[in-house]
């Protein structure tokens, strides 16, 4: 075997015309040359072609060597483009497209996953929350408040508002009969927020609270709600999240957290969608606890307001009625707690013989649900 | 292996030397398209793999005086880098991002009057303003690390450290480009070039810029031009009181910007080019055509768009036909059947398969039909003169390129190659 071939010796740019063969032993090339000073031996076991080369009808050869720079091998280069010499090479030399890793390699990739993922994390679980809940409590009353009014008017764009304040319900009765619901809540309540409550006209059985005691109750919820403790309730939980500043620190920590996430899944087909689905876990993870605790929060407020905390099990097992409990799997992605768990808390909350005294008379209760007119 | 020599005019003589453009389309897009496969099925991991193989591609494509250019880096030391870089960029940016909100929030919330809406602007684009200096840290990085791994006829490319000192120019210049409406742009241009040139080196021989700033100008032409235009033209139609001029002036200046920007791109190069020497005697010339890069990008969008509507087309009818077929044995059979949640979950999965394909083809297809193209366009109208000097440069010593670039992937400042 013996072809004609170009040599680069790795040291200078010169090109070397040489004459490649078989060694006499068959274990190695011998590379010839006018130019070069002396005749040069390569092992065919140390044998190794380029990679993903555009030109097909030649082979760029080198050799394994032990770890100088990025690639393992030898810097000169031997470049063929006899087709019999290439076949043969082909066909004899299995080892020609073998990927040599420096050893060592696996752990030092281990350890740098490990590392950076470690960071990751502990900015994601640690500092982030940390420095929102630190920072929450130091945005302006009247800022936060301007922000909550801002989340809740995007709301009401998504529900379907064609103006601002389009879907308010405020009939007279109705909102004097909330007033004194909320009065009585807030009266037990000692909040340093101001709270602004809204009730928007849609069949969504829901509430929710924004930044700054921005809490809103959608006018579904008093239609299936069935008494006015458990919209009490309702309100009792939404403001254990304005107590505990909840929507604010969610905001802040998302923001720090989905900046970091976008650099970590980078701009590969599906990367956003990536992105969504890690921000989303790591979002119920929070949002999970933070609605455990605000359940907390109602039931000693509820308690000290001379209504049963029992009135959120019944809201819990409307929903339930309503969509079925999520078991399993799934739950993990979902923002809230099991019903079931939540249930049964709010039930053993409740001491025995406990003695409320009625929320809204009969008449305030009939135009709440009126509110909506 | 004998090279063809091909003189070409700038000095013609057998010492000049024009490359030539070999990778063909079709072999680009498999590997493109194989590559981008297992990047999805990694979840984004074989990403690093998949530029690195496109390299090597792409720099195999180019051929001077007879021998291949080669490009050396590793998908695994890119991988490394890109982790490095987020354990730096996860810490910075999250901190930054994070009290940019606060301050957002706390300073200057509802955009319930215009000015506040201005603030807020303001408070959002200093997220941008603490990421740039990283930015151009990054790109620099980038640029020592693809010179650090290409090699011709065995010799290393190379390029000094002097990522934060390019950082800092480029703010420098770039701010001051930004304040004079973009008049003093081609002196950025001019100065972060030569930069970054005067730290190239082939070997033992050094690149160095020549020319003068102020010689970028010429191709900026087409950027004065519509703005000139524009302003005058507007003024003038106001005041004589023409409307029909004054609607159709904003349209046709937007247009002729664009391609003036493009021109400036692609004839600044050209000139820096032209002035680039190596090691004092190796001498360069570029001719490219804007009108032939316009043409080709748009050439190639519109057949990738064509491609993407016909299968998207035949693809969508497919399925329809099937699914319409599957939604009526699910009315006619109990409605709660495995046919009834057959009827919905195919179809969303086959709009997920059918959204995921169009992207991994168009990726791939762009790679095939627009940054080749144009690559091979730059690759053919370049000519190297003195040639027979470059035999005599000598090798320089491997650059370890910490990072791998691994900034500039975190960032997603990758651009094509």
């Amino acid at each position: 075997m013996q072809a004609f071939a170009d040599f680069y010796d790795g040291e200078t740019a010169t090109r070397h015309p040489v004459h490649v063969t078989l060694g006499p032993d068959r274990m190695a090339l011998l590379i010839r040359g006018d130019t070069l000073p002396q005749p040069l031996r390569w092992p065919l076991a140390d044998l190794r072609a380029l990679h993903d080369q555009s030109d097909r009808r030649q082979l760029v050869l080198t050799r394994h060597v032990e770890f100088r720079d990025e690639t393992a091998r030898d810097p000169a280069r031997l470049v063929v483009d006899d087709p019999d010499f290439m076949a043969w090479l082909r066909a004899t030399r299995p080892a020609l497209d073998a990927r040599d890793v420096p050893r060592g390699t696996g752990r030092r990739v281990a350890l740098w996953i490990a590392g950076a993922l470690a960071a990751v994390g502990l900015m994601l679980f640690v500092i982030l929350p940390a420095l929102a809940d630190t920072l929450a409590r130091a945005i302006p009353e009247a800022r936060e408040a301007a922000f909550g009014r801002s989340v809740v008017a995007q709301m009401e764009r998504v529900l379907g508002a064609e103006r601002m304040g389009g879907l308010d319900c405020e009939a007279p009765a109705g909102r004097a009969a909330l007033d004194r619901m909320a009065a009585r809540l807030t009266g037990a309540a000692d909040l340093d927020t101001q709270v602004t409550l809204r009730v928007l006209d849609h069949e969504m059985v829901n509430a929710f609270a924004a930044p700054g005691g921005q809490v809103v109750i959608l006018r579904g919820l008093l239609d299936e709600a069935g008494s006015p403790e458990t919209v009490a309730a309702v309100l009792a939980h939404e403001l254990g999240h304005v107590a505990r500043r909840d929507p604010t620190r969610a905001a802040l920590r998302t923001a720090g957290s989905v900046g970091l996430l976008g650099l970590v899944f980078g701009d590969f087909a599906g990367g956003a969608a990536m992105l969504l689905v890690a921000e989303r876990l790591i979002d119920a993870r929070y949002s999970q606890d933070a609605e455990e605790a605000a359940d907390l929060y109602a039931h000693e407020l509820l308690a000290r307001a001379d209504i049963p905390p029992a009135a959120l099990a019944q809201m819990f097992e409307r929903f339930r009625e309503l969509d079925g409990d999520t078991r399993g799997a799934f739950a993990h992605l979902m923002s809230h707690p099991r019903l079931g768990d939540r249930i049964a808390a709010a039930r053993a909350a409740t001491p025995e013989g406990f003695a409320g005294r009625p929320v809204l008379s009969p008449a305030e209760w009939r135009a709440l649900q009126d509110i909506c007119g | 292996m004998t090279a063809p020599v091909t003189p070409t005019d700038p000095a013609p003589g057998a010492d000049t030397a024009a490359p030539r453009y070999t990778g063909e389309g079709g072999a680009l897009f498999g590997l493109a398209l194989r590559t981008a496969v297992l990047t999805l099925l990694t979840l984004g991991i074989y990403r690093f793999w998949a530029k690195t193989r496109i390299r090597r591609y792409i720099w195999s494509s180019v051929q001077l005086d007879g021998t291949r250019f080669e490009y050396t880096g590793t998908g695994l030391e890119k991988f490394l880098g890109f982790l490095v870089a987020v354990v730096i960029l996860a810490i910075y940016l999250g901190l930054v991002q994070l009290l940019l909100a606060f301050l957002g929030l706390s300073l200057f919330v509802t955009p319930e009057s215009p000015g506040a809406a201005l603030a807020q602007g303001v408070a959002f684009s200093l997220t941008g303003l603490a990421v740039l200096p990283l930015v151009f840290f990054a790109q620099y990085r980038a640029r020592r690390y693809k010179c650090g791994r290409t090699r011709w006829r065995g010799i290393r490319f190379g390029m000094e450290k002097a990522a934060w000192g390019y950082a800092l120019r480029a703010l420098l210049y770039y701010g001051l480009a930004l304040l004079t409406l973009g008049l003093l742009w081609p002196l950025a241009t001019w100065r972060l070039s030569r930069y970054m040139i005067d730290r190239t080196w082939f070997g033992d021989a050094r690149f160095t810029l020549g020319g003068r700033w102020t010689g970028l100008y010429p191709a900026m032409t087409h950027i004065l031009v519509p703005v000139a235009l524009l302003v005058g033209g507007t003024a003038f139609a106001i005041l004589s009181e023409r409307p029909a001029l004054a609607a159709i002036l904003p349209p046709v200046a937007a247009i002729w910007l664009v391609i003036g920007v493009v021109h400036y791109r692609v004839q600044s190069f050209a000139y820096l080019t032209r002035h680039t020497t190596l090691g004092g005697t190796v001498g360069f010339d570029a001719r490219p055509r804007t009108g032939t890069v316009i043409r080709k990008y748009v050439g190639g969008s519109i057949l990738i768009a064509l491609a993407i509507g016909v299968v998207g087309g035949l693809l969508t009818s497919f399925f329809g036909v099937l699914f319409g077929g599957l939604m009526q044995m699910a009315e006619a059979g109990r409605p709660d059947g495995a046919a009834g949640a057959m009827a919905f979950v195919l179809p969303m999965l086959a709009a997920l398969f059918g959204y995921l394909a169009i992207l991994l083809f168009s990726g791939a297809a762009a790679y095939a039909l627009i940054v080749q193209p144009i690559l091979a366009h730059y690759t053919e109208t370049l000519a190297v003169s003195d040639v027979a000097a470059l035999q005599d440069i000598r090798q320089r010593a491997a650059d370890r390129g910490a990072d791998a670039e691994g900034f500039a992937d975190a960032l997603d400042l990758g651009g094509a190659i």
